[in-house]
């Protein structure tokens, strides 16, 4: 298991350093004073939710061997086959979020915000990883190989980099406007990044809990219901 | 051919260093003449693999010497190559490539120009079966497909030593006999054969001459019946009715050592051999004993890894190198 | 073993090595998408930067500023791959049925490299094709474009040399595919995605240092300014010493690995 583990711990310090490296400039001619207060956020969130689509792997595991078959003949409530994988995909979550944030501070970090900045990223970062468990989920079931496994980091992949991830949207132009302006992904950076730009308001808030909602509710059902189709 | 086509002296390959060397080799001698099937019997983690990969050079001995086909596996290696075959346990065959592309390939890297090559490799294929699975991809093979295919690939440049290690192990039966008429066929027709094997059946039906390797030293080598012979008596079985039984055994004890079976039978070591039979069955009938059954036992190879190792060799592990 | 002989076996074996490519789509088709879309997204997050007076010294647009990191971020991804193959050969044993044979060992790894360099002409060509679609010009004209796919090329060659040789060391297709990380690193700390001139502190010395930003800005010099011999030099003869030092790697990789047989 350390293996698969640690790319995933690896990839968004990784990412954080590079971007900040490469994109540092175009950053702060959008208006942000450090490359770090933009990027954090967005490498908590990814490195989150990469980390907690490991799940999949597991499944995919129980599955190739039979236990998973085993599983499903015990007397157990079904939701717990959705549920006891998403709450493993948070103990995965972790790490790398507090990675990111020492990586983050090291590079000197502005926390105008305060505390409630950690907590607004903590809230972003853990829901995207549950979405994205629960997404991860939903397809183990159907497809049940490894495709699942690689198809759900291309899903992730795409919605977070057709977002705001790398500049606001104001500097944006033509089809990445539209397509971050629709993509749900951009509310909840929004939410993520405001302690690190500015004050923790509502206003910056709402917007990315009602997006989290919406997708977990979302992939949720996609998950319980690819665990239905495995029984017909 | 006047040196025999494989000779092993000493033959000795070790690995790691220091206090964790394994001898997986340990003075292997070894001489299999031109024209023969000479099977190379042991469990897994005997030796056999080690010994074969040195005399196809793909491992350099530790210590000894060998040649084969005439040259030195050591000093000669390339030549050693052009002039065997071999088929090996673990070499996997490219799933990705088809058979046909396989052989041009094994072709190519045998030097053998264009056009021989691809008459060459409709010949293996045909000869092998599979034809109608040229151009598929080999990771849609069977196993038993695909070992047909990794000898038809050891067969392109017509060597006149062939390896096979293990060439049935995982096998279905009528796999394993399609491939041993194949080998049979290809001795015939002149090929010496090397092959590796943990099956005592297939050691006994393939093989001219067999040697049996346990813990890297060859422990027995020969003719299997004569190796047979050697062990000892065979042991003759008959079932009478339980009333006679005790009546029975006093006649039996007169040819040989009563020996041990399953309940209702009784077993005699015959001290004269299998033609004590005719003997003991007047005998048995002066006594007026009813033999509902009777069986003659011939010592089998099994026996004979036994008596030369201390332990059997079906469902035998020796320790993993 | 004559040089022809050995040389057949290289070309069987290069052969061998783009069919295996061809037919595992899933493994050659990142090579391709991600760095199409780093592409995409980078012209429509930066355009407005692109805009500026002393970017527009740099190139005339981001998209025509992003093909050269394209080209090498692609060619990266896929010699990378090429050499996970050569792992997987020696994990899985067909490394050890070329060794029974006769082949010339060398043309191993040389085949590996052909294969490498052929999937790299192949790609930045069709980079270039789906570039130039969306509005991509080649300022340096028809030479440029020779250019851009010798300098991609080269770099297969370099990049394969040195991820065949930690192939060849280790056996293992996940510690090739492992090291990946750190040389997408490097893309980023070099002038593929951003210009070096831009970066400050630690980042611009690694970038200035980076042997990637110079054979990449190579590569934009054929993009976007009329052709110049200082394009050569640096899109070609780094990447080619690069290559010289890595396939010497490979190599006594290779020996080192059949002296321990």
């Amino acid at each position: 298991m350390p293996a698969a583990f640690v790319p995933s711990m690896v990839m968004p310090v990784f990412q954080l350093i590079a971007f900040s490296g490469a994109f540092g400039a175009a950053v702060k001619f959008a208006g942000i004073k450090n490359a770090m207060d933009w990027y954090v956020p967005l490498n908590a969130v990814q490195g989150a939710s990469f980390g907690a689509m490991g799940v999949s792997f597991g499944l995919i595991n129980d599955m190739q061997t039979g236990f998973f078959d085993r599983l499903l003949m015990a007397p157990t409530k079904r939701w717990s086959l959705v549920v006891g994988p998403m709450a493993g995909a948070l103990v995965r979550a972790a790490l790398p979020i507090v990675l990111v944030f020492v990586v983050g501070f090291i590079g000197g970090m502005n926390v105008p915000g305060g505390p409630m900045a950690f907590v607004t990223i903590v809230i972003a970062a853990i829901g995207i990883a549950l979405v994205a468990a629960a997404f991860a989920l939903g397809l183990t079931f159907r497809m049940r190989n490894m495709g699942a496994a690689t198809l759900t980091q291309f899903a992730v992949f795409f919605t977070i980099f057709l977002s705001t991830s790398q500049v606001p949207l104001a500097a944006m132009s033509g089809w990445l406007h539209a397509v971050a302006r629709m993509n749900p992904m951009t509310n909840v950076l929004r939410l993520a990044r405001q302690g690190l730009l500015g004050d923790v308001t509502w206003s910056g808030t709402w917007g990315g809990l009602v997006a989290l909602g919406g997708m977990l509710v979302a992939s949720t059902w996609f998950a319980l219901s690819g665990l239905k189709s495995l029984e017909k | 051919m006047s040196t025999p086509p494989i000779v092993a002296e000493g033959l000795v390959r070790h690995f790691g260093s220091g206090d964790k060397v394994v001898k997986a080799v340990d003075g292997v001698d070894l001489t299999v003449n031109n024209g023969e099937i000479f099977g190379f019997l042991g469990p897994n983690g005997a030796g056999k693999s080690t010994t074969v990969r040195v005399l196809t050079t793909l491992l350099k001995p530790t210590a000894g010497r060998a040649t084969v086909a005439g040259y030195d596996v050591a000093t000669q290696a390339d030549m050693v190559r052009r002039s065997i075959g071999v088929a090996l346990q673990d070499a996997a065959i490219d799933p990705l490539m088809t058979g046909r592309e396989l052989l041009a390939l094994q072709s190519v890297l045998y030097g053998l120009p264009k056009a021989r090559a691809t008459s060459r490799g409709d010949e293996l294929l045909e000869r092998v079966g599979l034809i109608a699975a040229a151009d598929r991809r080999v990771g849609t093979y069977s196993g038993g497909m695909r070992r047909r295919l990794d000898l038809a690939l050891s067969l392109v440049h017509e060597p006149s030593v062939l390896f096979l290690d293990e060439p049935t192990t995982g096998l279905d039966p009528m796999s394993r006999l399609t491939l041993w008429e194949e080998v049979r066929r290809l001795n015939r027709e002149g090929t010496t054969v090397l092959l590796t094997t943990q099956y005592l059946e297939e050691a006994d039906q393939l093989a001219d001459r067999v040697a049996i390797i346990d813990h890297g030293h060859i422990v027995r080598q020969g003719v299997p019946r004569d190796l047979k012979a050697a062990v000892g008596a065979p042991t003759l079985l008959i079932d009478v009715a339980e009333t006679q039984a005790s009546a029975a055994r006093e006649v039996l004890v007169r040819f040989g050592d009563l020996r041990p079976t399953s309940e209702g039978t009784l077993g005699v070591g015959l001290r004269e051999g299998a033609s004590a039979v005719a003997a003991v069955i007047r005998a048995l009938d002066d006594a007026t004993i009813h033999v509902r059954h009777l069986e003659l036992n011939e010592p089998s190879l099994d026996d004979v890894f036994a008596e030369a190792t201390g332990h059997r060799l079906e469902g035998a592990e020796a320790p993993k190198q | 073993m004559t040089l022809a002989l050995a040389t057949r076996h290289t070309a069987w074996l290069t052969y061998r090595s783009v069919l295996g490519r061809l037919r595992q789509p899933a493994a050659l088709t990142p090579s391709f998408v991600f760095p199409l879309f780093f592409a995409a997204l980078g012209s429509a997050s930066f355009s407005r930067i692109a805009d500026r007076p002393d970017f527009q010294e740099i190139a005339s647009s981001f998209l025509n500023y992003a093909v050269a990191g394209a080209v090498a971020q692609g060619v990266l991804f896929a010699s990378t791959s090429a050499a996970g193959d050569l792992a997987t050969d020696i994990e899985q044993g067909f490394f050890e049925r070329l060794l029974a044979s006769p082949v010339s060992r060398t043309s191993i790894l040389l085949g590996r490299l052909g294969s490498a360099m052929v999937v790299a002409v192949v790609q930045v060509t069709v980079f270039m094709i789906i570039f130039m679609a969306f509005g991509a010009r080649i300022e340096s004209g028809p030479i440029g474009f020779i250019g851009l796919v010798g300098s991609g090329a080269f770099l297969s060659l370099a990049i394969g040399g040195l991820m065949s040789g930690m192939a060849i060391k280790s056996g293992s297709p996940e510690v090739v595919q492992g090291s990946f990380p750190l040389v997408f690193a490097l893309m980023f700390l070099s002038s593929a995605f951003f210009p070096r001139q831009y970066m400050t502190g630690w980042y611009r010395t690694v970038a200035d240092w980076n042997p990637l930003s110079h054979i990449v800005e190579g590569m934009q010099g054929f993009m976007n300014q009329p052709l110049a011999a200082d394009m050569f030099w640096r899109a070609w003869l780094i990447p080619l010493g690069l290559a010289v030092v890595s396939i010497a790697f490979g190599l006594r990789s290779l020996s080192k690995r059949l002296a321990a047989l």
